[in-house]
């Protein structure tokens, strides 16, 4: 598994030893180019300066803005309008309760994912080759499966009268589960994104940490074993310490993506979804496009971004961190 | 790799002989046999939405509405797929995505490559600022971009359009794009392209002649997955494009909420939708666990 041997170790002559000198003016040499570089960038950052950078800083200011469709097809300018959308944001109560349910279902999303990713990974290192081929490739199709039709897969299993689920829990003696809704109930409903997203998530996860775990070394895990260590024990203090870089790596990672859940909302409350099941994303995108109001929508973005700035700084580090070695 | 040690042996000696090259020490035949046990419900369970997909889409309708399903068509039938293929906008549709698709593609690919080569072979004043700006923009959440994207593209009269679409689907993939071409042209080692300059070779045929076969692997593995991203996007399309100018994920959201549902057609239209998805994610799938996680390995 190419996971963990990906970029090239760092080359000895990198290192601070006597030859650094010579390496040193080496690199320098071949890497002299004047504006070559800069002219191989521009185009690049060009494309991104207008499709990401503007946007984003057109956002901010839109963010203090009001525009709606008065503006937008009058041709009018859009009034600014200070901190007003920021203060109509912090004085809702809606505000605090997507917040609130919007790291509610991070938290449990996330925990799920990693707990169930390393377990899976776990399980792979102990079953026979036959069934752990099973697995892997029952987690790629599941990995591949884009977003959109996923949750369409999920909205059928779950559907009231003729989906599977139903028929299925209805097969246990004394439930009666026939015409069942699953999104009536606000929690049923939360449970049924939450299962859709984890399915989903589950292979990255468990794939990534499974090939970190052949870098585990096995004496390691005798020798704790020999001294007698409990499996328990092994693991927390042992395999798990050695997983850590990747470990934090994939739960950063769940975290971005969960923090952003989108798709299977929109998807599953039929692109309306209800204020149940509003989350950060969904509530920009429904005020500034179901309700035309663009400002109000970009502050709840940039709020959005704001919160997760600390979890993404951490991943930018970290990336960083390759990007500084070769 | 785990190899399952014969049970009888490593019972007898566990503690002294090994044949297994993986600590077998304090497993018992239960426990192996439950390992095995767990790991095929697992896969059962993984592939059971999947499994159902393609279940569903092959079945008559009148044997798909009924509460008590079958878990094998009674019926085989091609009629879902043929009436997902001849709906309104099908067609339109699959074609506007692969244009679409491939011009992104295509466009991120070739401006994508020079700045990656810019970063993995110069040494330059804002090279860190330009990594870092192509990581960042990859983790903003897509609604905040797409409020003043609708607005721009609006003014350019570019909603509407496949070329607005297409510009905005090459900014989408260029940063992955970017990121993951630097791994590649930094893997190929330095004292090739030396070796070359020194035999008389010119900078650009360094590049034509040295690099750019070597990175061929990687431009196929990097292009792959930047069609999977823009096939994979809808909610950018579907806000910005009307249905004449969308793609089949969009085509696929609207099926759902036009007309209730027809849960034949609209599987067999989910299968035809991630097929080339699905084909592709499989031939590339290791490249993208590598570079999402590579910076676990400095730690």
């Amino acid at each position: 598994m190419s996971v963990v041997e990906s970029p090239p170790a760092r080359p000895a002559s990198q290192a601070p030893a006597p030859g650094d000198g010579r390496a040193r003016g080496r690199r320098r040499s071949a890497t002299s180019g004047g504006y070559a570089p800069l002219a191989l960038t521009l185009p690049a950052l060009l494309l991104l300066a207008g499709l990401l950078g503007y946007p984003l800083v057109r956002m901010v200011v839109l963010s203090f803005q009001s525009l709606g469709l008065r503006q937008l097809f009058g041709d009018l300018p859009p009034d600014n309008v200070g901190f007003a959308n920021y203060v109509k944001i912090f004085t809702t109560d809606t505000f605090y309760q997507v917040v609130a349910r919007t790291i509610a279902f991070t938290v449990v999303s996330v925990v799920l994912t990693v707990v169930l990713g390393l377990a899976v990974a776990l399980l792979m290192r102990r079953v026979a080759p036959s069934v752990r081929i099973a697995m892997i490739i029952a987690m790629m199709f599941v990995w591949a499966m884009p977003q959109l039709v996923a949750t369409q897969i999920f909205r059928w299993l779950v559907d009231s009268d003729f989906g599977v689920l139903n028929y299925l829990i209805d097969l246990l003696p004394g439930v009666d589960f026939a015409n069942h809704s699953w999104f009536a109930d606000p929690i049923q409903g939360w449970i049924v994104i939450t299962t859709i997203v984890v399915w989903a998530g589950i292979p990255f996860i468990a794939i990534t940490l499974n090939a970190g775990l052949t870098q585990v070394p096995k004496e390691l895990l005798e020798a704790a074993t020999v001294d007698g260590a409990s499996a328990w024990q092994t693991l927390r203090l042992i395999t798990v310490p050695i997983l850590k870089p990747l470990l934090i790596i994939v739960t950063t990672l769940s975290v971005i993506w969960n923090f952003g859940l989108f798709t299977q909302v929109y998807v599953v409350r039929n692109g309306r979804p209800e204020d149940e099941y509003q989350v950060l994303a969904t509530w920009a995108y429904s005020i500034a496009f179901k309700n035309n109001n663009y400002g109000l929508g970009s502050a709840i973005a940039v709020v959005t971004v704001l919160l997760l700035l600390g979890v993404m700084a951490f991943y930018l580090r970290q990336m960083f961190k390759i990007g500084d070695v070769d | 790799m785990v190899a399952t040690a014969p049970p009888a042996a490593v019972r007898k000696r566990r503690r002294k002989h090994r044949e297994s090259d993986t600590p077998t020490v304090g497993r018992s035949r239960f426990g192996t046999a439950a390992a095995n046990a767990g790991g095929v419900l697992f896969a059962i369970v993984m592939f059971f939405p999947v499994y159902w997909i393609i279940n569903t889409a092959f079945k008559p309708a009148p044997e798909i509405l009924q509460f008590e399903p079958t878990f094998f068509p009674h019926t085989f039938t091609m009629d879902n797929f043929k009436s997902a293929f001849n709906a309104p906008f099908f067609q339109q549709d699959l074609l506007n995505g692969v244009i679409i698709t491939c011009g992104a593609v295509v466009g991120a690919l070739l401006v994508g490559f020079l700045a990656a080569l810019a970063i993995a072979r110069f040494q330059f004043y804002g090279r860190k600022a330009i990594i870092l700006v192509v990581l960042s923009v990859q983790m903003v959440p897509f609604v905040a971009v797409l409020i003043p994207l609708f607005l721009m593209l609006q003014r350019f009269n570019l909603t509407n359009s496949l070329l607005g679409i297409t510009l905005v689907y090459v900014g989408l993939i260029l940063p992955y794009t970017v990121w993951t071409l630097r791994g590649f042209i930094s893997a190929i080692p330095r004292e090739l392209d030396e070796a070359a300059s020194i035999d008389g070779a010119s900078r650009f045929q360094v590049f034509w002649k040295i690099i750019l076969p070597l990175t061929g692997p990687g431009l196929v593995a990097t292009s792959v997955y930047g069609f999977i991203q823009a096939w994979n996007e809808f909610i950018i399309i579907n806000t910005l494009n009307d249905q004449a100018h969308q793609n089949l994920m969009a085509w696929l959201l609207q099926n759902q909420t036009s007309r209730g549902t027809f849960w034949g057609p609209l599987m067999a239209g989910s299968i035809l939708t991630a097929l080339p998805v699905v084909i592709f994610f499989l031939i590339v799938q290791r490249n993208i666990a590598t570079g999402l996680t590579a910076g676990a390995v400095k730690g």
